[in-house]
């Protein structure tokens, strides 16, 4: 008796475990954060956020041998007792143009929650739920739909989302 | 053209990158691995002294072109730098086997596999088998088996 896994839904989370003296900036991303989402622009491209994605795309490649290209990046800001509305990253009329993965890191966050909705095959509408702490990282597939929930009533929540295709 | 290899804090490569020679020189125009170091600090966002260089000609602790070898072994991603022997070494084969620094290479803890016999070479040669020594680990020893059977 054999076995064949056709697909499988890899979700990859972790602290980003930068060497001594080298850990990634958080002020200066969610400053950057709070200025893209308040002058309504692109998230700016920064050595800190280069940091990050670097970090990402090797430690993966390294890993799971999982080739990383960057697709699109920008930050959120949540409101105390927030909840989004469920956050989609691919277009499923251009599934050609969209992303692999989507990875969310916490810049600033407390009391954060991500609900991430799965099928297995039969058995639909299942959901994994994460906490996101500062400075961790969350990356699943795209075609995953999710939620991120701001638990606290006491201070805003900044993540940092970064989208991949894998070759 | 050097070659650098990138550490991860666990010791492990996660990656080669190239650059030119001319990057690395100091003030006295001499090629020397600590200005190459600070140069990927500045421009890659890592810091200086995980970059190590290697050398694309040397493999199993011999140089290509006769040369000197150096570190080793060429790094490439998944290797391990290892410090104290100044090598990097490839990912081990099977858990039982163990370093060699004067090869740069990991060896079974019961040697090399057994030479073939003439006849074995001979049937390899004529492509009517294809013997070869295969590690079998949960026996601790080498295997003669015929590929094409």
């Amino acid at each position: 008796m054999q076995k064949k896994v056709l697909s499988e839904q890899a979700l990859y989370y972790g602290d980003v475990a930068m060497p001594k003296d080298w850990d990634i900036d958080r002020d200066k991303l969610s400053g950057d954060i709070l200025q893209s989402v308040i002058q309504n622009k692109d998230f700016p491209f920064s050595k800190t956020w280069d940091i990050l994605n670097t970090y990402m795309r090797d430690h993966v490649g390294l890993e799971y041998g999982v080739n990383l290209v960057n697709k699109k990046t920008w930050g959120n800001i949540y409101k105390p007792a927030e909840t989004t509305i469920p956050l989609l990253n691919i277009d499923p009329v251009d599934l050609c143009n969209s992303p692999d993965f989507t990875l969310l890191y916490g810049v600033k966050v407390k009391d954060c929650m991500v609900r991430i909705h799965y099928e297995d095959n039969r058995r639909k509408g299942r959901s994994w739920d994460i906490p996101l702490k500062n400075n961790m990282f969350i990356m699943f597939p795209s075609t995953n739909m999710y939620y991120i929930t701001n638990n606290q009533k006491d201070s805003l929540n900044f993540v940092q989302t970064i989208t991949y295709e894998y070759i | 053209m050097a070659h650098f290899a990138k550490l991860g804090s666990n010791g492990k490569v996660i990656q080669v990158l190239t650059m030119d020679n001319d990057k690395m020189l100091n003030a006295d125009g001499v090629e020397d691995e600590l200005v190459g170091q600070q140069w990927l600090e500045t421009h890659n966002n890592w810091p200086a002294q995980m970059w190590i260089q290697t050398s694309y000609n040397t493999s199993s602790n011999q140089h290509k072109n006769g040369g000197t070898p150096f570190r080793g072994n060429y790094a490439g991603i998944g290797y391990e730098w290892d410090e104290d022997n100044q090598i990097f070494w490839p990912k081990k084969p099977y858990a039982s086997w163990v370093k060699n620094t004067t090869t740069a290479g990991w060896d079974s803890p019961i040697g090399d596999a057994p030479a073939l016999t003439a006849e074995q070479e001979s049937q390899n040669t004529a492509d009517t088998h294809t013997w070869v020594y295969e590690w079998n680990e949960a026996n601790q020893s080498w295997d003669l088996t015929d590929l094409k059977a």
